[in-house]
């Protein structure tokens, strides 16, 4: 035997489920999402995607390359990260607004802080927070979806569902004034919204893969989203007129998109269960406290960011109980 | 069925050689037996160059109480005591070279007849001490010192190892199929020594032949318990939890919980010693892999070259890039062809480059899959991150000494990260410091 | 108005209040010694020594009797009075820098197999002793320029470490950490040095390293200063920097060439109009290289001048001066 004999320390296997694989099945999971998004949304909304994703390849290249980092495009986190960016953009969205995005997204939201797993918050959602206080009317003109095959030349812009009741609470009081969203319509992504938030159904069934996949567990979505049901319930049984019923809140806006692909984005979520739980909960805490009085129509990118700050004190306040201690 | 917290599922890969007989591998020209082979002091060699030994002769003297000896292979002449690389260090250790005459006659006085059911325990410790008979899953610690517990930790739960849940690996397996009444009477010798009415077998559950079998000839005062497929079931902890429901407590021993805990192999040497005065001399061992030409169960002499024993399998394949003395988990990885069985050989493991995942390491994506797999209950993504570091300090205070070196953690993790590595080389460290500590004081 | 001004001011007087109170109760009394050792060392914070900086370096001086005097910045009298303070002994050793006693970069020592696993020289060696052939030999994974606080030392291309001497003070971080004990310490001034540490026998290092002492001794036999020491344990001669003057014949004589020089020895020359003719310098050379008539101005043979310096020292009028000073 020689140097081409190869020592290492055990163990000598290692589960074919490296970061590449995990990857590249979030990629699948996402992809119902997006593409029901450019069913509803037409070209504009692919031309998002697409954009979104080339430029946050290139931008993860670009300053691995210039920081003399080795190049990890191929690992498949920025191609994530980009097709994540596309799905938290409005549909519409100009092409700069978006290579903006990618920039903020893997330039100051994960290169700076060294790259892949050391990055403290979510890329996707430091971008669309960067880009939603510095553009604000790029990244709230919403298009009315129309499904693909009736696709004509002129868009037409419209409100969310979630904006459309912040403005009337706002203006009126009350949400009397507010026109009839069908439940089915939220499910099935037939609103205004972001691109790839829109149908619940498209994201359950993503997520409900990524769950399957053993990639995320179910604690974050389910106390996430059950957290927004229960809360917005009590608030809805207080005062339906000024208050949203929870059904209504929990299919509608970003929270499918947050509670199965944001929140549980593995590196800025914590590592235990009862961590993730904690952190949950708090995500969903966040979110309704904006929705209902916050300044915004939706807080689910504000409340993940904001759990991601404190995800290392979770992850401290929570180690497992080591086998064998004195308990 | 019966388990434990964490663990994973890699593929058991069992089907390459448990469905083989065992074959006996045929006498060498040279056998290479090293003095270290088991946890403790060195043994001191009473041999010496041009010596003619006869098979079954000692060789070495046990240093202290938690020493063991070794014994002649064959019979034949001493070519001297020599410096052999040890498969545990990769390092020159010394070993006693033996020319194989090719007579194989035994020493005096062996095989002879004995009654271990007549005879007394500390007389049965003493046999046990005096065969060199050693933790043969691997770990090599001396058997005998597990037998003489300390009177304020007395033993009441005696269990036979037969997990065997390193993938690959199937020589216990085997052992159980073929010969289950020496594993079965070994532990009953055991139950004499330590005044015990009754034992538990336990047995993963992919295993049903050896279960069935084992049902069959166990005495009543043994029960077999058939465990979940997991790893690592048989990991001694892991294994008094599943089956005892008992948690050996952090930096204690299983005596601490009234448990002890023997492995299948082990049973059988201690059978052999106390019914016919067999020092332990050989041992069944699995040669397999992807790297192989021909995966075999043999029973194969302490001190055999690897050469030989690869040889006798049929040799590598082109492809071979990795040779593994024990499991794919736990096993040590050798870089020469030099190196000779021990006691804790467990199976010889060669894995072709398809197996081997050569892909250098990333950060820590914090995804978790670790700490969901530790058995330990510990946070090996912290660890490796400090390892990384060499912070071996601060990770004292995340129970880096408990960590058993399983490899869950490793397996699991997407980024490829040697967190195993890490770890022993924050163990080492630390012991490195404490030993410098003790040195100024 | 009144209003805000009295909200501001309450809060403002409410803060400076606990501020009051957190000052007193909770201020940390510094023992007086480390107050005035800070004093005595220059406050550049320049980090030489190792510490966070000067405050730092008098903390751990105070606290840990051991702790070298490692900075490199003040005077011996300066040295003297924290040793006063402190009332022990600090030794003031001259200006040391780390020296890499190995030569066996990849061209000429092989390695057993590939490895795989952490950077680090500590963990490497933990499988199977090390990837290199030679079991004494630098693994070159950099742990040297992992520790050392000065960026001083850097692994090249060559899998071997260069210690950049202008940066290196001597600290010994690299001593500790390399864990074959192939970095010692040696005067800045070393001229030479023997570069190998292995024990092995020539024999044994035919298929391990082109460069290894082979203990032929030669060096020790050559060295007209009685300046290399021979080990007892089979390890390679050790130079004492102490006595060598670094006339570099032992660099010649070495078969294996693992006898390196950090410096090239500089020769002399003798000022003519101070030299008043007196021979001593050439009784002491060593090396026949000065010769003259008595009371005329004596002349150096440059070819046969190995730089060793004893004339300097010895000269009663300072009149022969190392080539290249003015």
């Amino acid at each position: 035997m020689s140097e081409g004999i190869l020592v290492s320390s055990s163990p000598h296997i290692r589960s074919p489920e490296d970061i590449g694989w995990i990857m590249r099945q979030v990629i699948y999971a996402l992809i119902p999402g997006a593409a029901v998004g450019v069913y509803f949304f037409g070209v504009p909304a692919f031309n998002v995607v697409w954009v979104s994703v080339v430029s946050c390849i290139v931008v993860e290249a670009l300053i691995q390359r210039l920081m003399g980092r080795p190049i990890t495009i191929r690992d498949g986190s920025a191609a994530v990260t980009g097709l994540l960016l596309a799905m938290n953009l409005p549909p519409g969205a100009p092409w700069w607004l978006v290579v903006i995005g990618a920039l903020v997204a893997i330039g100051l939201g994960k290169q700076v802080y060294g790259g892949l797993g050391n990055n403290p918050f979510n890329p996707a959602l430091t971008a669309r927070v960067f880009l939603l206080i510095s553009f604000p009317v790029e990244m709230t003109t919403w298009l009315v979806p129309r499904p693909l095959l009736v696709h004509s030349a002129d868009a037409v812009t419209g409100a969310t569902p979630l904006g459309a009741i912040k403005t009337a609470v706002f203006m009126h009081g009350s949400l009397a004034s507010v026109g009839h969203v069908s439940i089915m319509d939220l499910f099935m992504g037939n609103v205004g919204g972001s691109l790839g938030e829109v149908s619940a159904l498209a994201l359950i069934v993503g997520g409900a893969y990524l769950i399957y996949r053993r990639i995320i567990s179910w604690h974050i979505p389910v106390f996430y989203i059950g957290t927004v049901f229960v809360m917005t319930g009590i608030f809805w049984l207080i005062n339906p007129g000024v208050y949203a019923n929870p059904v209504f809140h929990v299919f509608s806006g970003g929270l499918m998109l947050g509670a199965f692909f944001m929140a549980t984005d593995l590196v800025t979520s914590p590592v235990t269960v009862m961590g993730k739980v904690i952190f949950a909960i708090g995500c969903g805490v966040i979110t309704v406290v904006i929705r209902l009085w916050g300044g915004y129509p939706e807080g689910v990118s504000f409340s993940i960011l904001i759990m991601n700050a404190f995800v290392p004190l979770i992850n401290r306040g929570t180690r497992p109980v080591v086998f064998g201690a004195a308990r | 069925m019966l388990s434990f917290r964490g663990g994973i599922h890699p593929p058991g890969m069992k089907d390459l050689v448990n469905g083989r007989a065992i074959e006996s591998m045929p006498l060498v020209p040279l056998y290479r037996v090293l003095l270290q082979q088991h946890i403790g002091a060195p043994a001191r060699p009473v041999v010496k160059a041009g010596d003619v030994v006869r098979k079954g002769q000692v060789l070495s003297e046990p240093q202290g109480f938690v020493s063991a000896s070794v014994h002649a292979p064959t019979s034949g002449k001493v070519r001297g005591v020599e410096e052999c690389i040890h498969p545990v260090t990769g390092l020159a250790s010394p070993c006693v070279v033996i020319e194989a005459d090719g007579e194989d006659t035994w020493v005096e006085g062996l095989p002879s007849e004995l009654d271990p059911f007549s005879m007394e325990g500390s007389e049965l410790v003493s046999m046990v001490r005096s065969s060199g008979i050693v933790g043969m899953g691997g770990a090599t610690f001396p058997t005998h010192v597990k037998l003489s517990p300390p009177k304020d930790k007395p033993i009441d739960a005696f269990i036979i190892n037969g997990v065997e849940c390193e993938p690959y690996l199937a020589a216990d397996h085997r052992l159980m199929l073929e010969e289950p009444l020496r594993v079965i009477s070994g532990a009953r010798v055991v139950m004499r020594i330590l005044g015990l009415s009754d034992a538990v077998m336990a047995i993963e559950a992919n295993k049903p032949d050896a279960v069935d079998v084992m049902r069959r000839e166990v005495p009543g005062s043994i029960r077999v318990e058939v465990l979940g497929v997991k790893y690592p079931q048989g990991a001694e902890k892991q294994l008094i939890k599943a089956v005892l429901g008992r948690e050996v407590p952090s930096g204690g021993l299983p005596m601490d919980v009234g448990a002890l805990v023997h492995n299948a192999g082990t049973c059988a040497a201690i059978w052999d010693a106390c019914s016919s005065g067999i020092p332990l001399i050989e041992r069944v061992t699995s040669v397999t892999g992807s790297g192989i030409r021909e995966p075999k169960n043999i029973r194969v002499r302490i001190g055999t070259p690897l050469r030989d024993v690869i040889e006798f399998c049929g040799g590598v394949e082109e492809d071979a890039v990795k040779v593994i003395f024990g499991g794919p988990m736990m096993g040590i990885a050798q870089y020469s062809m030099d190196v000779s069985v021990t006691k804790g050989t467990s199976g010889v493991l060669v894995l072709g480059s398809r197996d081997v995942d050569r892909s250098s390491y990333t950060s820590c994506i914090s995804c978790g899959r670790c700490v969901d797999a530790c058995p330990m209950g510990l946070l090996p993504n912290v660890l490796s991150k400090l390892g990384e570091r060499s912070m071996w300090e601060e990770a004292l205070s995340f129970n880096l000494m408990d960590c058993i070196e399983c490899g869950s953690c490793a397996y699991v993790c997407p980024a490829r990260r040697p967190i195993v590595h890490f770890i022993k080389h924050m163990k080492a460290l630390s012991r490195e410091a404490s030993a410098k500590k003790r040195q100024a004081v | 108005m009144l209003y805000a001004v009295f909200v501001i001011g309450g809060v403002g007087f409410v803060a400076a209040l606990v501020l009051g109170v957190a000052a007193v109760t909770f201020a940390v009394r510094p023992d007086p010694r480390e107050v005035e050792i800070l004093d005595l060392l220059p406050g550049a914070n320049c980090g030489a020594c190792g510490y966070a900086g000067c405050a730092a370096f008098a903390h751990a001086l105070v606290e840990d009797p051991d702790t070298p005097m490692a900075c490199t910045a003040v005077d011996a009298d300066t040295v003297q009075r924290i040793s006063l303070l402190l009332g022990r002994e600090i030794e003031v050793a001259g200006p040391m820098v780390a020296s890499v006693r190995c030569m066996g970069s990849r061209d000429r020592a092989g390695f057993r197999f590939s490895y795989l696993g952490p950077r680090d020289c500590r963990a490497a060696q933990l499988v199977a002793g090390g990837a290199k052939a030679c079991v004494y030999g630098c693994l070159g994974l950099g742990t040297c320029e992992e520790v050392c606080p000065f960026d001083a030392i850097h692994v090249g291309v060559d899998g071997l470490p260069r210690v950049v001497v202008d940066r290196c003070t001597g600290c010994g971080t690299c001593v500790d950490a390399c864990p074959r004990g192939i970095i010692r310490l040696v005067p800045r001034d070393s001229v030479v040095e023997i570069r190998c540490v292995s024990s092995d026998s020539p024999r044994v290092m035919k298929g391990t390293c082109d460069v290894g002492c082979i203990k032929c001794m030669l060096c020790v036999g050559v060295c007209p200063f009685d300046a290399i020491d021979v080990s007892s344990d089979g390890m390679p001669p050790v130079i004492d920097q102490g006595r060598c003057h670094g006339c570099s014949l032992c660099v010649d004589v070495c078969p294996r060439g693992v006898i390196d020089l950090y410096m090239v020895p500089r020769k002399v020359s003798i000022v003519e109009d101070r030299c008043i003719g007196c021979s001593i310098c050439e009784q002491v050379c060593p090396f026949d290289a000065i010769s003259g008539e008595p009371r005329r101005p004596y002349v150096v043979d440059l070819d046969r001048c190995r730089g060793c310096g004893l004339c300097v020292e010895k000269c009663p009028k300072d009149a022969i001066v190392r080539v290249g000073d003015a």
